[in-house]
């Protein structure tokens, strides 16, 4: 591999819970302050990311769904680290099998894990800088961080861009020049140009037509096969994550409410809140589609910065006892490979959409 | 279905943009029928037209934009059962008749309801505005009928809300009150530009169902535009699928879904992931859409079409009758 990672020295050993994980987020907090007046002194935080602990398996494309504001691109963002984390763990097993604290790393050791860690974000028209070229755009995380001679950047570059279905001739051109799904290409391109082994996708094909939507993602699939990826796959379509991902995590007002297979989570899922979620699915058949209710859930989602008490799906739950006013739920086991955040998750009964 | 039961009728609907670079033909010839009580669903890509093409049937193009040739024929129910024929193509898109049907007969609800709502007017004096506008009622009573209105889209406390501003409200709040303030006078068609796609699915759902209950109480003809298949499938009786500014298939919600004649609703079909057991490869259409200034020759659809024959470039086809209530634009299915 062309990137070693220096040891940062700093940790004692760490070890993953699991050898088989590339990464493991334990109590991952976010808060944001909301700064009012003139001593701008906080008044309350944002809890956008609230104890949220998963883990990603090497070679395995994980979702990560919920609605706006559930705090799902903020989790994806502090696994990057652009932002400071408020608290957690986020434990990183680097190629030699030594395991580093992604969350304690301070801001000047990053960069090597900036270059093992990737993002691919939502617009394709926004996350490109007009006035670089393409090649400019896909060479500049090698030309900052001096990884290779010029020489070898443009052979990179024009390997990769060919790998991804663009002209390597086209690479002297500016962003305006291409369609959105050259443009997605392109950021695509940019960032597996470190050989990352993790790639974290915002959204990636929610701002695309179908039929480049179709396109990118089986771009992504045999990419994923070709440079041994891992993906942390963010989106807010269950379609998409259906057709992408091995595993989903559920994600509700800055807490993971559901983590399974995702067959088994589209088959039965044991959070309320999953259920309604999948039941509001359009699924592109108009056969039967009189016997399929959506499930309205009353009044709005919760306010992170002013989250209700007890389980924060509570008042919007139809199975909601008193227990769910008073106590947290904690995300346990509740069967093989599945983990949910309900009191009730044994013994409720709920609809899944694949029957 | 008889023609008691037309509402609009639209035949050759050409709509240009005159611009610096070039002529866009962003409509090209539509022909499209709206059927009393039903729901049509108009598909497409970005850049098909479909919005274009809603937006001329309340005459409101911009510039450079103009409607070039086409009729667009409105059957307008009078009082004693009659029939009033007009054509709104025709209309002064300033003129009083055209006033008179926009927002009264024919209203919209618009994508992105932060920037179609006035942010400076509580949501009840943009509902009251359309109602003092067309009926002869005291302000007292048009705020009771906005308030009723807020009611049957499901908003709590309409009383309180009426009286807020649209930036206190949620997007999906936001969309109800744009719901509200459409159906304020009981139009016999409402057009929705994608009225969901900036929602989240579980607010999508509510929306979705919602306009599926108006229309039912209410009677009145929807014309649904969408970019997501899977919306269609729910809410369409008939579907039209639009190609660079040509409608290349019509056809009744069932047909379209599971007897796709043209190659590029097949090919839009196939491309979707579908949420089933088994995880299916997605089938991409090749190539994409082509620059507005240089479409291609012949049928459009040729060159990213895995069906198309030589004569496919040079001969424009026709719509063709294939089934009940069911046409196609492809070669394949011409002189059969």
């Amino acid at each position: 591999m062309t990137n070693p990672i220096p040891h940062t020295g700093l940790q004692p050993a760490l070890q993953m819970g699991n050898p088989e994980n590339l990464l493991e987020v334990t109590g991952l907090k976010k808060h944001f302050p909301i700064i009012k007046g003139v001593f701008a002194a906080a008044q309350g935080y944002v809890k956008a990311v609230d104890d949220v602990s998963f883990s990603i398996r090497k070679g395995e494309t994980l979702g990560l769904v919920g609605e706006s504001g559930c705090g799902k691109t903020t989790a994806g963002r502090c696994i990057v680290r652009a932002y400071p984390v408020t608290a957690g763990q986020m434990l990183y097993q680097l190629r030699d099998e030594s395991v580093v604290d992604l969350a304690a790393v301070p801001e000047k050791e990053l960069s090597p894990f900036r270059r093992d860690i990737r993002m691919i974000f939502q617009d394709p028209y926004s996350s490109l800088n007009p006035r670089m070229t393409i090649f400019e755009a896909v060479s500049e995380v090698l030309r900052v961080n001096n990884l290779c001679s010029p020489s070898e950047m443009r052979d990179r570059v024009e390997a990769l861009l060919k790998r991804v279905g663009l002209r390597p001739e086209y690479m002297q051109r500016y962003p305006h020049a291409f369609s959105g799904g050259e443009r997605q290409r392109i950021v695509v391109a940019r960032a597996l140009i470190t050989n990352p082994r993790l790639v974290v996708c915002d959204e990636a094909v929610s701002a695309l037509d179908v039929s480049i939507r179709a396109q990118i993602l089986n771009l992504l699939e045999e990419l994923q096969a070709d440079f041994d990826l891992t993906y942390l796959f963010i989106s807010h379509d269950l379609s998409v994550i259906r057709h992408i991902c091995d595993r989903v995590v559920v994600m509700y007002v800055g807490k993971v409410v559901e983590v399974a297979d995702a067959l088994d989570l589209y088959t039965r899922p044991r959070h309320p809140y999953t259920e309604a979620l999948l039941s509001a699915v359009p699924i592109a058949d108009p056969r039967g589609r009189e016997t399929r209710k959506h499930i309205h859930l009353q009044g709005e989602i919760a306010d992170p910065s002013n989250p209700p008490s007890g389980c924060y799906f509570h008042p919007r739950c139809k199975f909601a006892q008193q227990v769910c006013r008073e106590q947290t739920p904690e995300l346990r086991t509740v069967g093989k490979n599945r983990q949910a955040a309900c009191h009730f998750a044994e013994s409720i009964q709920l609809q899944g959409v694949i029957s | 279905m008889n023609s008691q039961d037309l509402l609009l009728d639209v035949k050759d609907l050409r709509i240009f943009f005159f611009t610096d670079e070039g002529v866009v033909k962003a409509v090209n010839g539509v022909d499209m029928k709206i059927h009393r009580g039903r729901t049509l669903c108009l598909v497409g890509e970005s850049g098909c037209g479909k919005s274009v093409a809603c937006r001329a049937f309340l005459n409101i193009i911009r510039s450079p934009g103009r409607i070039v040739t086409g009729e667009m024929k409105y059957y307008r129910q009078t009082g004693n059962g009659q029939q009033d024929v007009i054509d709104i193509a025709k209309l002064d898109p300033r003129g009083k008749q055209i006033r008179q049907i926009r927002g009264k007969e024919i209203s919209m609800i618009f994508q992105e309801p932060m920037t179609s709502l006035s942010m400076m007017h509580t949501i009840g004096d943009q509902i009251m505005e359309s109602v003092l506008l067309h009926n002869q009622v005291t302000k007292a009573e048009a705020r009771r009928r906005a308030i009723e209105m807020l009611d049957r889209v499901g908003m709590p406390k309409p009383e309180r809300i009426v009286d807020e501003y649209p930036f206190r409200l949620s997007g999906g709040m936001r969309q109800r009150a744009m719901i509200a303030m459409a159906l304020s006078c009981n139009p016999s068609l409402l057009i929705a530009d994608e009225p969901t796609t900036a929602l989240d699915v579980t607010t999508q759902a509510q929306i979705v169902d919602l306009i599926r209950d108006l229309q039912q109480q209410l009677n009145m003809s929807v014309l649904y535009i969408t970019h997501d298949l899977g919306v269609v499938a729910e809410v369409a009786d008939d579907v039209a699928v639009m190609y660079l500014g040509k409608i290349v298939e019509f056809g009744d919600v069932e047909t379209v879904f599971h007897h796709p004649k043209h190659p590029y609703t097949q090919a839009l079909l196939r491309s979707i992931p579908k949420i089933s057991r088994e995880r299916e490869e997605l089938d991409p259409i090749q190539g994409m859409v082509p620059s507005p200034f240089r479409r291609p020759t012949g049928c459009q659809f040729h060159p990213r079409c895995t069906q198309a024959m030589e004569k496919c470039s040079q001969i424009e086809p026709r719509v063709t009758t294939v089934g009940e209530n069911h046409t196609v634009q492809c070669l394949l299915y011409e002189n059969l």
